[in-house]
């Protein structure tokens, strides 16, 4: 009899359904990617970038060429020249084949200067292009970053 | 559409017609998930709540390529896989694009292999590509916003010839 009425009352679905009414008014969580950038986990990695001095914006690479070496699909060639008189190398090209890139990070870990790190990974990820060609990444775009364009509608 | 696409020169009529078509184009593109590997996660990611790739209108996956105009191929083309893929590039109907997503259907991303294909733009034509391993959800994003301004640059009912560009490798034949 008893079981009879909670079938009859519909209790079990007015049950389940009261579940599902109590999580109905909830904010729109979705992030208005465009417009607000969620920010990025502290290990996250992004696009490899080159750095420099803060200050003096001097390079910090030395052209130890370890990060070519510690590569596992061989994507960076760099080379440099020794100026007369001067200890430091400078750096002449960086080239950074991001098409087959698989953000693994060897390449940052390894690299030795300090304190300020030459090759870092960096928070970008919008990194669309219309052609391979311009998937290479030549050294302006290493130490400045792909240019990000905006959203026009 | 077939008797008044790429029939006409500019004039005040067929700019502006050709400016409506193409926001209609860019404003409801329905992608086929392609997804073949880790990539399709993150691309089943950008069409959950969080990301909603809805506001871009499209959200819709359609599951035949007869349906779909985007063909979004994410994960690793395996040279088995590939003649499938064209197969299913040639059944959608025209307008249609390709985003490649990821660095395996790039390049072939870390499986320089004799059984992965070096990059799929070696069997369809690929409008955008979108870097990463797997790129995430935001990235998937922004490369739909980049195709959605190549397709405002395109001639739809002007005579321009539209442009597709393959990349700088020649287009070989897959054996299957």
């Amino acid at each position: 009899m008893r079981n009879l009425l909670r079938k009859l009352l519909l209790v079990d679905l007015l049950k389940g359904l009261w579940l599902t009414f109590t999580y109905t008014p909830q904010p729109a969580f979705t992030f208005q990617y465009p417009k607000e950038r969620r920010p990025t986990a502290p290990r996250f990695r992004g696009v490899l970038r080159l750095q420099v001095e803060p200050g003096t914006g001097a390079q910090t690479c030395i052209v130890c060429d370890q990060c070519a070496k510690a590569c596992p699909d061989d994507l960076i060639e760099l080379g440099g020249h020794r100026e007369p008189g001067q200890k430091l190398k400078a750096l002449d090209y960086f080239d950074f084949n991001l098409s087959r890139c698989s953000f693994c990070g060897l390449c940052a870990e390894v690299c030795p200067t300090k304190p300020i790190k030459a090759l870092v990974m960096s928070e970008d990820y919008e990194l669309a292009t219309y052609g391979r060609d311009r998937q290479v990444l030549r050294i302006d775009e290493m130490y400045d970053g792909l240019p990000i364009q905006a959203y026009t509608r | 559409m077939g008797l008044i696409d790429h029939r006409f020169d500019d004039n005040v009529i067929t700019t502006n017609l050709d400016a409506v078509l193409n926001w209609a184009r860019k404003s409801s593109l329905w992608p086929m998930g392609f997804g073949l590997a880790c990539c399709a996660i993150e691309m089943m990611a950008a069409g959950d709540p969080r990301f909603d790739i809805a506001r871009f209108g499209s959200e819709v996956f359609r599951a035949s390529p007869r349906q779909a105009d985007l063909m979004i191929v994410a994960g690793t083309v395996t040279k088995k896989m590939a003649p499938v893929l064209r197969r299913l590039y040639d059944q959608m109907p025209e307008p249609k694009w390709v985003i490649s997503m990821g660095s395996c259907s790039n390049a072939g991303g870390p499986f320089p292999t004799y059984s992965v294909l070096q990059g799929v733009d070696k069997v369809v034509p690929v409008d955008v590509y979108v870097s990463g391993c797997p790129p995430r959800p935001e990235a998937l994003l922004y490369g739909l916003m980049r195709l959605q301004d190549k397709i405002m640059k395109e001639g739809t009912v002007l005579r321009r010839e539209r442009v597709i560009k393959t990349g700088s490798t020649e287009p070989v034949l897959v054996e299957g």
